[in-house]
């Protein structure tokens, strides 16, 4: 028995410049000794011959800065997103294309409910749904009366994908007292005063907690967690973030998190990034800073690490909440939302920085990102970092003298590539328009510019995926059919490397993953053709076999076929 | 339900309008009724240390049955963590943070347990002008006026008389047809506040508060009124008026008492559960000036067939000597 292994591919995209391409990888200690012919790996020692991946390409482990554990709950839900999509498990959840689709499925969970009680006489369990998106079913809105016809006795609640607005039925609406005297104005009225069924924003969702319960239950359950791993082994991720952690909130999570992750059986490595929010709310900064600190130092491991702070500045362009620049939305109302005082911002953020903290703020619309610009430009002068690279989160709109001011400053920008393809028309057609829609996830002008840059799916919002990011990236198409930017697009090896490389890089994490080559981590995607090779529209289409973290295989589970 | 909602006062306004002066006035200063305030930044509450009884985590319980909380975890926690405190609060405030449409937090009042109050929006008297033509912030600073059922213009001291007639005449038009009221320092009687009065003589040293009068009279009625008299009489109302409140009984249904509200043009008519023997009507008027507030009484009376409380003498209560 010998402690290298050497495994042969059809091909190993390397993504290390100076040596591009090999057939074989050999490893030890869960790292890489070297990449290059059977030959030149050989040197290494005794070894043993693996060539399980004769058939598959090897490239890098794929990395998602940004995505949310709550992905890990698309599968304990029934799911009735426009797209269909894998649960955990592997099954394929459709999707719905019409309300007939949506109403024909949720009877069918209700009639399994019902089969499925332990307790006939109890009350019904509600029945929570996820991911309706009415963007897709225009001219449609989805009312009491529509549920109603799945069910008059079971509380039902459909969470739209927004996460802003959900539709219950009539036996929902009784269960927690709500009619046409319920004063809340986010519960919506038809012409004679009586409630829809339309809950918009929280406070009137909340007042449905019986369906929230099961949610947030879920959300903290060990389940979550794991199928969120399973979910990004799946998509061929090695590793996964979680942009939004509130281990300062909760720091009971943190063994959770480390209880789970960090077992040998978990399948990806997992990087969090807490929400820069004081725990119990004194807005002290420094304390949260030095806690992060202590997270960091304390807890990091192989598997599991805090390499940042998190902040949310604004909300989404398909809501008309981020915050944009003259002269606004292209139709619609503005309801650009700031979500931080902004004199005060810079106040929150120092405290980070001079603990070394790379920040990351979400910001969507064109001002937002001039603030956080702003920010960094005061930061670095106070308190000089050449390397921080701070990260603009989602930057969907970034404009060119953004993205060079961006790139002046040091910082990387994590760009929400799978926008194209699932709003990409709702921009062009109602948000921004044409010419902005046409630079809507600028990855060609970073390109040029040389901003180092990522792409994220922000998971659940769309789901975990890497080749889908590469692929609404080169091809930059929408389901009408639109090719959004021919300007903006990029080619499939800069989208690689925006998704192993530029990835990496921007969790400071390079010198030990994004690459296959000596000294980093022997992290893999197994995929069943050339990413490089392939037609450019094949890329979404290409198999996962599964990865290789840290020099050891990890299928994926295929039994669904 | 058994017991009451909770009324709800919604505190908003921009970075440095006041609202936390204010808040640590109301924590302080209470004196008598148990109010509960779920602020957003912990660290700003100062609170003189001997009046703390108790203070863990993200709770701070003074000494005069007062709570403050924080907010860091989000309103629908906060809120549930106040439903069930014993003893339950009184009333609660919620101070929005300074981005925040308080018309927006106030949705969270509509919770089981809880009732919207009114919404208060302190502006600086100074900067509120310039703050709303702001190209990244103004339109937050419209928005937060324009949702306000009341506007304290703050600072009125740092501004000359000719100019606060100005910004108050300005802030009419953001603010449509709700009362405004000038103060200094934060300083705003409770009564327009929130409706109520301390029941104690203990209050703290008049200090600016002089210049914010306020006057309040009462009506009695012997006789139920239909609801679209009492909804007419409402809405008809003269500039001045800042609050009404009490307790009405409908001939429609018959014998329906309910719990009467109005801030600014917010109306809040609820079914409550009251002493039968107390008179059908029974209202306080709360308003900036006694003539206007006694001229109001009046034509509320009239209009629901009810007399001022003690006839002859109108009740021209001036708070702060
Ligand atoms: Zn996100």
């Amino acid at each position: 028995m010998t402690d290298i292994r050497i495994f042969a591919a059809r091909r190993v995209v390397t993504m290390n410049p100076s040596n591009p391409s090999a057939t074989h990888v050999a490893v030890r200690d869960g790292r890489v000794l070297g990449a290059g012919t059977l030959d030149e790996v050989r040197g290494w020692g005794p070894s043993e011959l693996d060539d399980t991946f004769r058939d598959h390409v090897l490239v890098p482990g794929m990395i998602d800065v940004h995505s949310h554990v709550f992905e890990g709950l698309s599968g304990s839900f029934p799911y009735h997103g426009r797209f269909g999509r894998h649960a955990a498990d592997g099954r394929f959840m459709p999707g719905v294309a019409t309300l007939d689709e949506l109403l024909a499925d949720l009877r069918r969970v209700d009639a399994e409910m019902t089969a499925a009680a332990d307790d006939p006489h109890a009350p019904p369990e509600p029945l929570v749904s996820l991911g309706f998106d009415p963007v897709h079913l225009p001219g449609v809105r989805l009312d009491r009366h529509h549920l109603d016809t799945v069910s008059t006795t079971r509380p039902i609640f459909v969470f739209h994908a927004s996460m802003h607005v959900a539709t219950v039925n009539s036996a929902m609406l009784a269960r927690h007292g709500i009619d046409r005297h319920t004063v809340a104005t986010g519960v919506v009225r038809d012409a004679d005063g009586e409630p829809t069924g339309e809950l918009h924003e929280l406070p009137a969702i909340a007042l449905v907690a019986s369906a929230l319960a099961p949610i947030m239950r879920a959300a903290s359950a060990d389940s979550t967690i794991l199928d969120f791993g399973r979910l990004a082994l799946r998509a061929g991720l090695t590793s996964v973030g979680e942009l939004g952690g509130q281990l300062l909130q909760r720091p009971a999570a943190v063994d959770t998190w480390s209880r789970l992750v960090n077992d040998p059986s978990f399948p990806v490595r997992v990087t969090i990034h807490n929400l820069g929010v004081p725990p119990g709310g004194d807005g002290d900064h420094d304390a949260a800073a030095a806690a992060l600190v202590a997270l960091r130092d304390r807890h990091s491991t192989d598997k599991l690490r805090f390499p940042g702070v998190k902040f949310v500045i604004d909300g989404s362009i398909q809501g008309w909440t981020a915050m944009m620049n003259w002269p606004g939305y292209y139709t619609g109302t503005d309801h650009g939302q700031l979500l931080t005082v902004p004199e005060q911002f810079v106040d929150w953020v120092r405290p980070y920085h001079r603990a070394s903290i790379p920040v990351h703020v979400h910001c969507n619309g064109t001002a937002t990102i001039d603030l956080w610009l702003d920010t960094v430009e005061q930061l670095v002068r106070e308190d000089p970092w050449l390397d921080h690279r701070h990260t603009i989160q989602h930057s969907q709109l970034t404009t060119e003298a953004q993205l060079r001011r961006a790139k002046n400053l040091g910082m990387c920008v994590n760009i929400f590539a799978n926008h194209l393809w699932y709003w990409g028309d709702v921009h062009y057609e109602q948000t921004v328009g044409p010419e902005r829609a046409n630079r809507l996830e600028p990855c060609g002008t970073a390109e040029r510019l040389g901003v180092p840059y990522s792409l994220h799916s922000d998971a659940s919002v769309t789901p975990l995926g890497p080749l889908h990011l590469m692929w609404c990236a080169v091809n930059r198409l929408t389901p009408s059919g639109r090719v959004l930017g021919e300007h903006e697009k990029i080619t499939p090896y800069q989208a690689l490397w925006a998704v192993t490389q530029g990835s990496a890089y921007q969790l400071h994490l390079d010198h030990l993953m994004g690459s296959i080559e000596c000294g980093k981590y022997a992290d893999f995607t197994v995929l069943d053709d050339d990413p490089l090779g392939v037609d450019p529209m094949a890329l979404r289409d290409i198999g996962v076999w599964g990865t290789v973290l840290g020099g050891v295989a990890r299928p994926v589970d295929r039994t669904d076929g | 339900m058994s017991s009451a909602p909770i009324p709800v006062t919604v505190i908003g306004g921009y970075l440095g309008a006041g609202k936390t002066t204010l808040v640590n006035r109301l924590l302080a200063g209470a004196t008598g009724e148990r109010i509960a305030v779920l602020v957003n930044d912990f660290g700003s509450v100062s609170i003189d240390a001997s009046l703390i009884a108790s203070s863990d985590g993200d709770t701070i319980r003074l000494a005069n049955g007062c709570v403050c909380c924080s907010l860091a975890g989000g309103f629908v926690e906060a809120m549930t963590r106040v439903a069930e405190f014993d003893p339950r609060p009184d009333r609660l405030v919620v101070e929005a943070s300074g981005v925040a449409d308080p018309a927006a937090v106030a949705q969270y009042a509509h919770l089981p347990g809880f009732g919207l109050d009114a919404v208060v929006v302190l502006a600086d008297a100074e900067t509120v002008r310039r703050r709303a033509d702001d190209a990244l912030v103004g339109a937050h600073v419209r928005r937060q006026l324009a949702g306000a059922d009341l506007v304290v213009l703050n600072k009125a001291d740092l501004v000359d008389p000719a100019t606060l007639e100005r910004v108050c005449d300005w802030a009419r038009t953001q603010a449509d047809g709700v009362p405004i009221v000038a103060a200094v320092e934060a300083v705003v009687p409770l009564a327009l506040l929130l409706g109520t009065a301390p029941r104690s003589a203990t209050r703290e040293a008049p200090r600016a508060e002089a210049h914010v009068d306020h006057a309040t009279v009462t009506i009695t009625g012997r006789t139920a009124v239909m609801r679209r008299a009492l909804d007419d009489a409402l809405a008809a109302l003269p500039d001045g008026v800042v609050r009404v409140k009490g307790f009405v009984e409908l001939t429609d249904p018959d014998g329906t008492r309910v719990l009467v509200q109005r801030v600014g043009a917010r109306m809040r008519i609820v079914p409550f559960d009251r002493d039968p023997d107390s008179p059908p009507v029974q209202l306080v008027v709360i308003g900036l000036s006694g003539p206007a507030v006694a001229a109001a009484g009046r034509t509320l009376a009239d209009a629901l067939g009810a007399t001022l409380a003690e006839p002859g003498i109108e009740r021209h209560h001036q708070e702060h000597p």
